[in-house]
């Protein structure tokens, strides 16, 4: 790797990181304040501007800059040549990181508790949602120059498929670009119009509209890196081939096409939109099912050949045959369990009836958590173990260690969420600082949520020992490791049709299937008179006086 | 070199993609603006217009927001003016003793009750009947037999009656119109019945009673209470306190029997009342 590539990427993970881990510790004494238990610092403003902080971090700023540090990397190592745009990519770095650095410390003066979906009429200090719109503003350089060094190498290449790891993240980067066009058009036209006093009233069903285009495509950019990794490195670390090159090439653009026009089903209790766009994108939702299952199939599939060639036999020896030593290996075993139980849960979440079961509920949050940082957050971590000893060139300290911090994550988060699922089911509300547990309604509750507290101590440790084997691989001797490989298919492709090999045709869909989607819910609030006084997080209405 | 044109046959995926996504499209819009959301539990099926109409979100109740106003209800049709209190004091009880031989089957010779259920009405206040009875007349307030009476009684037979009683001895106690008696009774009075008279109840929005009810100082259309009946002063209080009585103008009874218990309110009767049976002093010292 070049030398400049490789710090590129390293910044952008060691950036990645080094939020994540006091994330993590917000969160634990989070799941302490809202539980029967004595928590520190117990107060509750304390605790929203804590879920800000949390949400915020783990959404935004560890997503973001892990997968703008894995495209870079992904560009030199599948492509084989260095990144083009490399100054471009660096003021992207800088721009995020000045945004991620406003927002934080506006939350920490406590101008900012409006959670990290902002939540209008609700309104923050304006260097919050500048933050937020710097963050996810500067991402935008890293989509334009997935996109430029994809390109450039299909003018190099002409009729050649492009890398389906480098496909993968170009698609994560298109993909990101949508979805971000929701939050960055809310935060443009109707929260920093209101923060700044240039409107004096805010449209609080539109704001939601528009960050529902974010909020579902969002939870893909973030899933994108771990089926890169199903795809990519899973059958290389088991020692084995991919089963198929199209699958993964179909799975991404899925994703693309699918993952879009569907963010309603996120606000099924909200009253400004009519059932038929509610029923249209939970339908359409309905679909994102197919390209996890075309996964998991291909992973299998990936799989089994690695453990027959291993010398396993039988109906499943092959199992026993994989190299479960693999942190990647590994990994992907305990993504796939959480993956197949978020994945239930979520069923339920988009079916247009039954999310009133559990509207609002802890179950949303103990779905999220399972998805994403569980299964998604799992894989995360395998890649930075896969990709620490070539960025850094010093091999990986302990891979033992790597799988107990792999298995506490696993464990620690089923112990998190198994209870939330069951507090949900019993109503309990999510977002909430403070319970009265002696009341009867909510006190079969607090066991369960005692568990839970343990399952968040359980994580904080496997977070501690994630950064203490990167740092200490880090700081350790150097040693000249192989290079990255990515999983050679099966059938290796030579040619693929246009339309696999590039974007234009699924952008177009999805623009067709966004206007169908979202045109009429989000046009109607041109005349829908459902503007309201905005509150600032002091909970006083903001004074529309001179203004 | 091959130009990849995304219409050439060797690439079926335009095809593909544009076919699986318009068939999704139709047939998820024809699901949920056409079909589905004609049904609704407990509603009747709309006509196809209808559902696409509300599949798009267009209801017959969209638009602003506006409050939902409650249907007007007022307490009692008495209103403490002077007109009001002119008619009253017109009262004339040498005709309200002939409109009272209605009542004494009930409420007892020269309106002294015997029974617990039924109040007397011999020395209280002019004003107060004649508002109980405007409201029996008017439907704010029911009991028994006692709606029929009072769309039987004319307003001027309602100030006789009313006259007529106020003026009756040995029932309840002369109004003095003296202030209240500096009773040195606080929060911290150890008998509860005491507590609640003198001090109220601040933590549950309970003024003292004795601010209206005496004994001492009296508000204008307010019942003394000392010398009632014990049942009579226990079973108003829990009728407020469930709302089956409602005919308190600022509703401020409702509000302080809802912040009483049922031991209070026993409490407070006892204090006030005598017990049906016993035979009365010709006026009750303060306790």
């Amino acid at each position: 790797m070049k030398n400049s590539d490789r710090l590129l990427a390293l910044y952008h993970f060691w950036v990645a990181f080094a939020v994540f881990l006091p994330a993590v510790v917000l969160g634990a004494w989070q799941m302490l304040m809202r539980s029967p238990l004595p928590a520190p610092l117990d107060d509750t403003n304390a605790y929203y501007a804590s879920v800000t902080l949390h949400g915020t971090a783990m959404a935004y700023v560890v997503t973001t800059f892990f997968a703008m540090g894995l495209g870079y990397a992904v560009i030199e190592t599948s492509l084989g040549r260095p990144v083009r745009g490399g100054v471009a990519a660096w003021i992207g770095f800088v721009v995020c990181l000045v945004g991620t650095v406003m927002a934080v410390v506006t939350v920490l003066s406590g101008r900012a508790s409006v959670l990290y979906t902002f939540y209008p009429p609700l309104l923050a200090s304006p260097w919050y949602y500048f933050g937020a719109f710097l963050l996810i503003g500067g991402s935008m350089i890293w989509v334009v120059l997935m996109i430029y060094n994809m390109s450039a190498w299909k003018r190099d290449n002409p009729g050649q498929p492009v890398p389906l790891v480098m496909f993968a993240i170009t698609a994560t980067a298109i993909l990101w670009a949508w979805a971000a066009s929701g939050v960055l058009i809310e935060l443009l036209f109707v929260l920093i119009p209101q923060a700044l006093g240039i409107t004096t009233e805010i449209d609080a069903g539109l704001g939601r509209t528009l960050f529902t285009v974010t909020l579902h495509a969002i939870v893909y950019f973030w899933l994108m890196p771990a089926y890169i990794a199903f795809y990519t490195l899973v059958p290389q670390a088991a020692g084995g081939r991919l089963y198929s090159d199209t699958f993964g090439r179909l799975t991404f653009i899925s994703f693309i096409v699918f993952s879009l026009p569907v963010g309603l089903h996120h606000i099924f209790g909200d009253p400004e939109i009519g059932a038929g766009f509610k029923f249209l994108q939970s339908f359409l939702t309905f679909f994102v099912v197919l390209p996890t299952l075309l996964t998991v199939f291909s992973l299998c599939a990936s799989l089994e050949i690695a453990g027959r060639v291993r010398g396993g036999r039988g109906l499943l020896g092959w199992i026993w045959a994989l190299p479960w030593q693999e942190p990647m290996v590994l990994a992907v075993a305990l993504s796939l369990v959480m993956l197949g139980l978020g994945g239930f849960g979520g069923l339920i979440n988009m079916s247009y009836a039954m999310n009133n079961m559990i509207h609002n509920t802890s179950w949303v949050t103990a779905h999220f958590h399972l998805i994403w940082g569980g299964a998604v957050l799992i894989m995360y971590f395998a890649i930075a173990y896969e990709m620490w000893p070539r960025i850094t060139n010093k091999p990986l300290r302990s891979k033992a260690l790597a799988r107990w911090q792999l298995w506490l994550w696993f464990v620690g988060m089923l112990v998190v969420t198994i209870p939330w699922h069951v507090t949900g089911l019993m109503g309990m509300p999510r977002r909430v600082a403070a319970f009265d547990y002696s009341d009867p309604f909510v006190a079969p509750m607090g066991p369960w949520v005692i568990i839970s507290v343990i399952g968040g101590f359980i994580l904080l440790v496997s977070a501690i020992l994630l950064i203490t084997i990167l740092v200490s691989s880090q700081l350790g001797e150097r040693k000249l490791s192989e290079p990255l490989r990515y999983a050679l298919a099966v059938n290796p492709p030579r040619t693929v049709p246009a339309s696999l090999n590039g974007f234009a045709l699924w952008n177009c869909i999805v623009l067709v299937l966004m206007v169908l989607a979202y045109g009429y819910p989000l046009g109607q609030f041109l005349f829908l008179k459902s503007s309201v006084p905005a509150y600032d997080v002091t909970r006083q209405a903001v004074s529309t006086e001179g203004k | 070199m091959r130009q990849l044109g995304s219409l050439r046959s060797d690439n079926p995926w335009p095809i593909i993609a544009w076919g699986a996504a318009a068939a999704v499209i139709v047939v998820a819009g024809a699901l949920g603006f056409g079909f589905l959301d004609r049904f609704q539990q407990g509603g009747p099926t709309l006509s196809v217009w209808n559902a696409i109409c509300r599949g798009l979100g267009i209801t017959a109740d969209i638009g602003p927001a506006s409050e939902p106003q409650p249907p007007l209800r007022t307490p009692t049709r008495i209103a403490w003016t002077g007109a009001t209190h002119d008619r009253i004091a017109a009262g004339n009880p040498k005709r309200g003793e002939l409109v009272a031989a209605n009542c004494t089957a009930c409420h007892g010779n020269q309106g002294i009750s015997q029974a617990g259920i039924y109040p007397t009405l011999a020395g209280m206040d002019a004003a107060v009947i004649y508002k109980q009875l405007d409201d029996f007349r008017s439907g704010h307030r029911s009991w028994g037999a006692m709606s029929a009476i009072g769309q039987a009684l004319s307003l001027e037979d309602s100030a006789d009656v009313a006259a007529y009683f106020a003026r009756q001895s040995g029932g309840l106690p002369a109004t003095t119109g003296d202030r209240m008696p500096a009773s040195g009774r606080s929060l911290r009075e150890a008998d509860p019945a005491q507590r609640l008279v003198f001090a109220g109840d601040p933590r549950h929005s309970v003024p003292p009673c004795s601010a209206c009810h005496g004994p001492g100082g009296y508000k204008l259309g307010t019942p003394a209470l000392q010398g009632q009946q014990v049942n009579y002063i226990e079973e108003q209080l829990v009728a407020f306190a469930q709302g089956l009585r409602q005919n308190d103008i600022s509703e401020q009874m409702r509000i302080i029997a809802r912040g009483l218990t049922p031991d209070d309110m026993h409490a407070v009767a006892v204090f006030y009342g005598v017990p049906t049976g016993v035979p009365r002093a010709g006026g009750l010292a303060l306790r």
